[in-house]
């Protein structure tokens, strides 16, 4: 689905993904994970194209997406969600939910000034969608509270809906649990579960190693930029070399 | 009250209302921080006053030196006015809404605004240099001097092109694009990775804003018939973005508010002190009215800053539930 | 050929007016966050002072001290006072410069009323002419030049030997980081101000010189040529700063003698916007210019 050819990305003489070729099989939940400034984030945000490659390819679906800028990925169904929070704090979380839906006709100026009458019917029908989502999720109650109002946990599943609501092919979660109640990571791993079945793929950067073990079919560990090792979380356990970058990273 | 102070306090409100909501536009929904806001509205009043005089050679106009001079009527320049406020946002744009940090993208458009200001200021060929642009026609072509009449009319008519850009602004701010207009200044980079193209976007809303500027130019040199670079220098960028950070960003009516409050109202205020109450040397209240403009934007970025009308909270659903035309909050 | 030799002259004293101006500016931001738009309000402040110290008969170089003096204690007081408040109530970065536009329009209106709209020049203006081959120029602008080039090496001695000048490094880099080594943030701000502030009380001692006569009004024009001279070469970098004077100082007085003097200003625009399009950053800046990307 998604296929990393040696991907480097340095700024400031710094080498933060140091030639990473990976692959992300298709529909299937797979896991980023390494220590802190092993270069995770960033080689997300290459994947991603919110940030430019150094050198390297990324090929999206067969498609080489390297030089395609972020929205345009986006659009083609390979949508990130982000580490720290990035809700639209002063819209509603059915607006944020609203915002991402594609095609919408009153998205454009020229849609806007030709009035409700034009984009009525279009918004009705996200705006159904965006609830049906809410509801998947046990959102509803809160649709018309301000986003920037909601917990952490609330916040990190209105990026996931948001997220959704593109009709995503491939999701890019950056450590989606990080800051989350137990119980709400709970819920939020049945949910990705639920989205694997329904056929979706996921790359997914992570710290809370049991929800990898139990969430990811195989997982890359990442050091200093580079890739160190990949497999299920047993054959890794088993590499010292594995466990030895986890204590000293 | 003589007609006359009432038609230049009613249509420097309109003129100014009409900037405040462009800028509100380009500033307080799209999150552009457009220091050279003033520098498109100066092109609109230009290319009015371009398109309705007669060329430079004709006999009364012989002592000033410029390009152009159509002697178009009423209301050609007025379009022209707004179309150059567009066009000129293309280049600007391009220049300044790449991948800038957004502090940097103002001090940017800031020194445009001095670089253009100041070339036009020197280059004496182009629009008569420091001495600006005089005897400008107005529409119609009145007899001089204008009866009470024709400032009833002008007024008129400002006041349908306040009510045309009401209009427009609320239809972009109330619909899905002015929604996406206000997530991408929020968060920027999280509009884009959701499939929104930032650079697009501001460069529509530049433009846009852009065209207004410049019909707010257009008016208000058909109503002075005179324009020189003195009357756009950059402060006046500032007390624009001082009215509609007061009045409240991101939707029309404090921008109004704005507008109301801090042009027209301190200007008003100090006319009005100017003429009853004698302090100090003479220019002292001017002096005085910039420092209480300083004063209120300080007091505002600190006490208020979300302004006195700020972002209302989005009655949506209900409304669009019950058959209502959606997003009337936002008005 | 002459003519260009005598304008390279003069490039070099303009040159030297900018620098100390621009260094002083671009620390500011460099090291503080702070776009101060209030600089040359200050500039102009500092030279008025030293007009009316000039007044009562005391030497030039005397009310440049007290000028450069002026322009410390000043911008060390706004920064005090009023943006360290703004932002550690978390104002934005456009809000900082907001506020700074509101201080300089009140600075400048302020002075107004007291000291008038009439260009007022210092007793010293006129000083003996000095010839060097084709470059001719007066012992005040020599000396200006030796002073510029004295606070620039000043300056590099204290970016790079003292610790004062490595903890204004570290606090650019990185304030947090910086505070976590143990460096007192805070003092090494106002130091910053301080002797920012002195930079530009003194370029604005010397910029008044080095012209005619001066008004209020002389103040927006001090600001566009450091911000222009700081952004050329990368905002936030003194190297740069310099680097941006000499390049703005020399280009615009060798194009004024082969065009028309009337288009300085205009030429130093056209060299920013040039660089603006090419290079936005600035010349030597590294970082920090671009948006942040995810």
């Amino acid at each position: 689905m998604l296929v990393a050819t040696d991907v480097h990305r340095h700024f400031e003489g710094m080498h933060a993904v140091d030639g990473v070729s990976l692959e992300v099989p298709r529909g299937q939940i797979t896991g980023l994970i390494g220590p802190n400034g092993a270069g995770k984030s960033t080689f997300m945000a290459v994947l991603a194209g919110t940030m430019p490659a150094t050198k390297g390819t990324v090929v999206f679906d067969g498609r080489d997406v390297t030089r395609i800028p972020a929205y345009r990925r986006a659009r083609m169904g390979l949508v990130r969600t982000f580490q720290l929070s990035s809700e639209f704090a002063r819209l509603t979380v059915l607006e944020n939910l609203l915002v991402a839906a594609p095609r919408h006709r009153g998205e454009s100026l020229l849609g806007a000034l030709l009035g409700p009458g034009y984009w009525l019917a279009d918004e009705r029908r996200i705006v159904g969608e965006a609830r049906r989502l809410l509801k998947r999720f046990g959102m509803s109650a809160k649709e018309s509270d301000y986003a920037g109002n909601m917990s952490g946990g609330q916040k990190r599943l209105i990026e996931i809906m948001r997220a959704l609501m593109l009709h995503p092919r491939c999701l890019l979660l950056d450590e989606p649990m990080s800051g989350v109640h137990p119980r709400v990571a709970d819920e939020i791993q049945g949910y990705l579960q639920d989205l694997r079945r329904d056929g979706l793929t996921i790359l997914m950067v992570e710290h809370e190693l049991h929800f990898v073990e139990q969430l990811c079919d195989s997982v890359f560990v990442m050091a200093q930029g580079k890739l160190i090792g990949s497999g299920t979380m047993a054959t890794l356990r088993r590499q010292q070399e594995i466990v030895d970058a986890y204590l000293v990273g | 009250m003589n007609t006359y102070y009432a038609a230049n306090l009613l249509i420097f409100a309109g003129v100014d209302i009409i900037a405040c909501i462009a800028l509100n536009l380009q500033f307080g929904v799209s999150g552009i921080v457009n220091f050279a806001f003033i520098v498109f509205q100066a092109a609109g009043a230009y290319t009015a006053a371009v398109l309705s005089m007669p060329p430079d050679t004709a006999a009364d106009y012989s002592f000033q030196i410029y390009f152009g001079g159509f002697n178009l009527p009423f209301p050609i320049p007025w379009i022209g006015g707004a179309v150059a406020g567009a066009l000129l946002a293309v280049p600007i744009g391009l220049i300044v809404l790449r991948n800038l940090r957004s502090d940097y993208q103002a001090i940017a458009l800031l020194v445009t605004s001095i670089i253009a200001n100041t070339v036009i200021n020197n280059a004496r060929p182009w629009l008569n240099g420091a001495a600006g642009l005089a005897l400008v026609p107005r529409p119609l072509n009145p007899i001089e001097p204008v009866p009470d009449s024709y400032l009833y009319f002008y007024i008129g008519l400002t006041a349908v092109c306040v009510a045309l850009v009401w209009f427009i602004a609320a239809r972009i701010v109330n619909s899905p694009f002015g929604r996406t207009l206000r997530a991408m200044r929020d968060q920027e980079l999280a509009a884009t990775a959701l499939g929104k193209n930032p650079v697009a976007l501001k460069m529509t809303m530049f433009i846009v804003g852009g065209a207004i500027a410049g019909l707010s130019g257009a008016i208000l040199v058909g109503f002075l018939t005179f324009w020189a670079p003195s009357t756009w220098l950059y402060p006046e960028t500032v007390i624009l973005f001082a009215a509609v950070i007061v009045g409240g960003r991101g939707n029309n009516l404090g921008a109004v508010l704005g507008a109301l409050l801090v042009p027209v109202g301190l200007e008003e205020v100090t006319r009005l002190l100017n003429n009853y109450v004698n302090i100090g040397p003479p220019n002292f209240i001017p002096a005085m009215e910039w420092v209480l403009i300083g004063l209120f934007i300080l007091g505002f970025l600190w006490f208020r800053p979300e302004g006195v009308r700020p972002e209302g909270h989005k009655v949506f659903p209900e409304g669009f539930e019950s058959g209502v035309r959606v997003l009337g909050d936002r008005d | 050929m002459s003519i260009l030799v005598a304008a390279f002259g003069f490039g070099l004293v303009s040159a030297s007016v900018i620098a100390l101006a621009a260094v002083g500016f671009t620390m500011q931001f460099g090291i503080t966050n702070m776009i101060n738009l209030a600089y040359g309000e200050v500039m102009i402040a500092s030279a008025y002072v030293a007009y009316y110290v000039d007044q009562r008969g005391v030497s030039i170089w005397i009310a440049m001290l007290i000028g450069a003096a002026f322009g410390a204690v000043f911008s060390f007081l706004i920064n005090r006072l009023i943006y360290a408040p703004f932002q550690r109530k978390g104002t934005s970065l456009l809000g900082m410069v907001i506020v700074s536009l509101a201080v300089s329009l009140m600075i400048a209106n302020i002075m107004l009323p007291i000291v008038g709209y009439f260009p007022v020049s210092y007793n010293e203006r006129f000083s003996t002419l000095l010839r060097f081959g084709a470059i001719a120029l007066t012992v005040n602008q020599i000396a200006i030049f030796a002073l510029a080039g004295a606070i620039m090496v000043a300056i590099h001695a204290l970016l790079r030997y003292t610790r004062l000048g490595k903890a204004m490094r570290a606090t650019a880099a990185n304030p947090t980081l910086a505070r976590n080594c143990g460096i007192p943030t805070q003092r090494v701000i106002d130091a910053v101000w301080l002797i920012t502030g002195a930079l530009c009380g003194l370029a604005g001692v010397v910029a008044a010189l080095d012209s005619d006569s001066f008004t209020i009004s002389s103040g927006a024009g001090f600001l566009i040529t450091a911000l222009a001279a700081a952004v050329l070469g990368g905002a936030g970098q003194p190297y740069g700063a310099m680097i941006g004077a000499v390049v703005i100082g020399l280009i615009t007085e060798m194009s004024a003698a082969v065009w028309s003097p009337d288009y300085k200003q205009v030429v130093a625009f056209a060299i920013l916007v040039v660089v603006m399009v090419l290079r936005p950053q600035g010349l030597l800046a590294k970082r920090g210019a671009a948006a942040a990307a995810g």
